[in-house]
């Protein structure tokens, strides 16, 4: 039951964003609406899942001393694919999501996952062990955007939810919104955790 | 004049840290010291200059030229920077050990700060002129370790502070991030961009 | 020593390599598809800022770029001409459409920006784009006074009048003898 462990561990236990808080310039940046904290977790869990398992496939041939530069150079063509893939068939996302899709490159997630267990496990367990992160990810990011999308814009993917009654708190999408939003849902996991461990 | 502006403006207006959200990983992880902060932010200014100088380079004579500009873009400045870390380090190590003792340690963790990457793209991205980058890079290191700096300075006066258990580490670190940054929206308007 | 050294440059390059030769394949399955991505974006703005025009046809004239907008009968029933401008967050560039026998502004809208989502992002909100519609060529396009600005976010609607009537006046020095 390994496998199920890897993949189940980033979920909660492991969370990157909520509990291990690495990669967070995308949790930051792109969670002002819910539609793109979606889009770019699951380009982050394409990126993840595809350049962790290659490494962990190559992991034998790579010099230790050159690894470093050899992950970044996996995770940045999968980076370039996941752009150009997207400027070509999604459009609209592509240009919100703008310089931050480049920046999955240098997500401390994804380089943090090929050093930490791709390189020292099979490519099984690396699969499940990226899909479970990218997924952690993926959930974290769209959780928290939907929190600010709520309370900054009165709407949830777009559509109004809140009725007219409703005046929207517009720092939430602002940059000041992204670091309390997500410093409270922090401090509200420590407590949750607390009491159930 | 332009230059000026343009670094000012990366300073205050539109800080990588608190207002584009470049370089948060560090921010929150090296600045519990405001000794420690400080040379991470010098360490950062110093690779951002330098690298932003070199993808200016590589992006006007090696990437647009060939053409591949769109594909090869983020190989190449991510290669640049690794190997720019790289040779810092060398460099450092063999001109000044004492330099090398209080900076050493941050300057791997740097390659993977996504400021750098970030800067390199954004300078890309808005064709600035190779002063303007110069400009623009220092700016935006500086930027980066007024944030880090003052950020280690608050969390330094924290510890007597008594602080609800759940918030302890990086929960109140985030609130006081938005509090800064609600602080810097203040210079907007400081600087038509 | 010399042997791990060479060892270590000849894997970096072997994947490097690699990784330019799959990226210069996806390039080339992708391209096609992001060029006509940005031209069908932009014969929609042109379409939405020249009324009446069913295509268009790009016109260049002394290094400077327009568009005519064609019916469906290919006459020609107005010009649009791209604006940029340094807003807030980055570059702002906006699709004009000019009336050239009324000498009025047929109508703007904004192909890209960078600026805050919620306050300067509202320069695509279609009550702001609208007012720029009917405007007379030596109108001021000053902000507040002609042009209504968004609350919040002064300066992503100034940029948003400055480039229209900057651009304006470079197409008009080009084109504007034609009529």
């Amino acid at each position: 039951m390994k496998i199920w462990k890897d993949f189940i561990k980033g979920l909660w236990e492991e969370n990157p964003t909520f509990r291990l808080l690495i990669g967070m310039c995308p949790v930051l940046a792109v969670t002002n609406a819910a539609i793109n904290g979606v889009a770019m977790g699951l380009a982050t869990l394409f990126v993840l899942v595809c350049s962790s398992t290659i490494i962990s496939l190559i992991k034998n041939l790579i010099p230790s001393k050159v690894r470093i530069p050899c992950y970044i150079v996996v995770i940045a063509t999968f980076v370039t694919i996941a752009d150009l893939v997207l400027a070509a068939y999604f459009p609209d996302i592509h240009a919100v999501l703008g310089l931050f899709v480049p920046l999955i490159v240098v997500n401390c997630l994804i380089l943090g996952r090929a050093e930490a267990f791709a390189s020292k496990n099979t490519v099984t367990r690396s699969f499940f062990d990226a899909l479970g992160m990218g997924l952690g990810f993926t959930w974290a990011l769209t959780f928290l955007s939907i929190i600010r999308e709520v309370l900054g814009m009165g709407s949830i993917f777009g559509f109004r939810v809140l009725g007219e009654w409703f005046t929207p708190f517009l720092i939430f999408v602002l940059p000041p919104g992204a670091f309390i939003t997500l410093g409270i849902i922090v401090g509200l996991m420590n407590t949750f955790t607390r009491k159930t461990a | 004049m332009e230059a000026l502006l343009l670094f000012i403006g990366s300073v205050l207006v539109n800080n990588f840290v608190l207002a584009r959200f470049l370089g948060i990983c560090p921010f929150l992880g090296v600045s519990k010291k405001v000794e420690t902060a400080f040379s991470m932010g010098i360490a950062t200014t110093f690779v951002m200059t330098l690298s932003g100088v070199a993808s200016w380079l590589i992006q006007n004579y090696i990437l647009v030229p060939f053409g591949a500009e769109r594909f090869l873009q983020y190989v190449a400045f991510i290669l640049v920077i690794a190997s720019l870390v790289q040779l810092v380090e060398m460099v450092i190590q063999k001109t000044s050990p004492a330099l090398y003792q209080a900076l050493g340690i941050f300057l791997p963790l740097i390659t993977t700060n996504c400021a750098i990457l970030g800067l390199a793209l954004l300078i890309a991205i808005k064709q600035y002129s190779f002063i303007e980058s110069i400009a623009f890079s220092f700016g935006a290191g500086a930027g980066f370790t007024l944030a880090i700096t003052m950020m280690a300075g608050i969390r330094e006066e924290l510890q007597f502070a008594d602080v609800p258990k759940p918030l302890q580490g990086a929960a109140i670190t985030l609130i006081i991030a938005g509090l800064m940054s609600m602080a810097f929206m203040g210079f907007s308007g400081l600087i038509p961009m | 020593m010399r042997r791990e050294y060479i060892r270590m440059v000849v894997v970096l390059m072997i994947i490097s390599l690699f990784s330019g030769a799959v990226l210069a394949q996806t390039y080339k399955v992708t391209i096609p598809k992001i060029n006509e991505n940005a031209l069908r974006k932009q014969e929609a703005a042109i379409i939405k800022v020249i009324p009446g025009a069913k295509s268009f046809k790009e016109v260049s004239k002394d290094g400077v770029t327009a568009f005519e907008g064609l019916d469906e009968n290919g006459n020609k029933v107005g010009m649009a001409f791209i604006a940029k401008s340094g807003g807030f967050g980055g570059i702002i560039t906006m699709m004009v459409g000019v009336d050239m026998e009324e000498k009025k502004l047929a109508g703007m809208t904004v192909l890209s920006h960078l600026e805050t989502p919620g306050l300067g992002a509202r320069i695509q909100e279609d009550w702001f784009q609208e007012q720029f519609k009917g405007k007379s060529f030596d109108d001021g396009f000053v902000v507040k006074e002609d042009v209504d600005a968004i609350t919040g976010a002064t300066i992503s609607s100034t940029a948003v009048a400055k480039g229209v009537k900057d651009s304006l006046e470079k197409f008009l020095q080009v084109f504007g003898g034609e009529y």
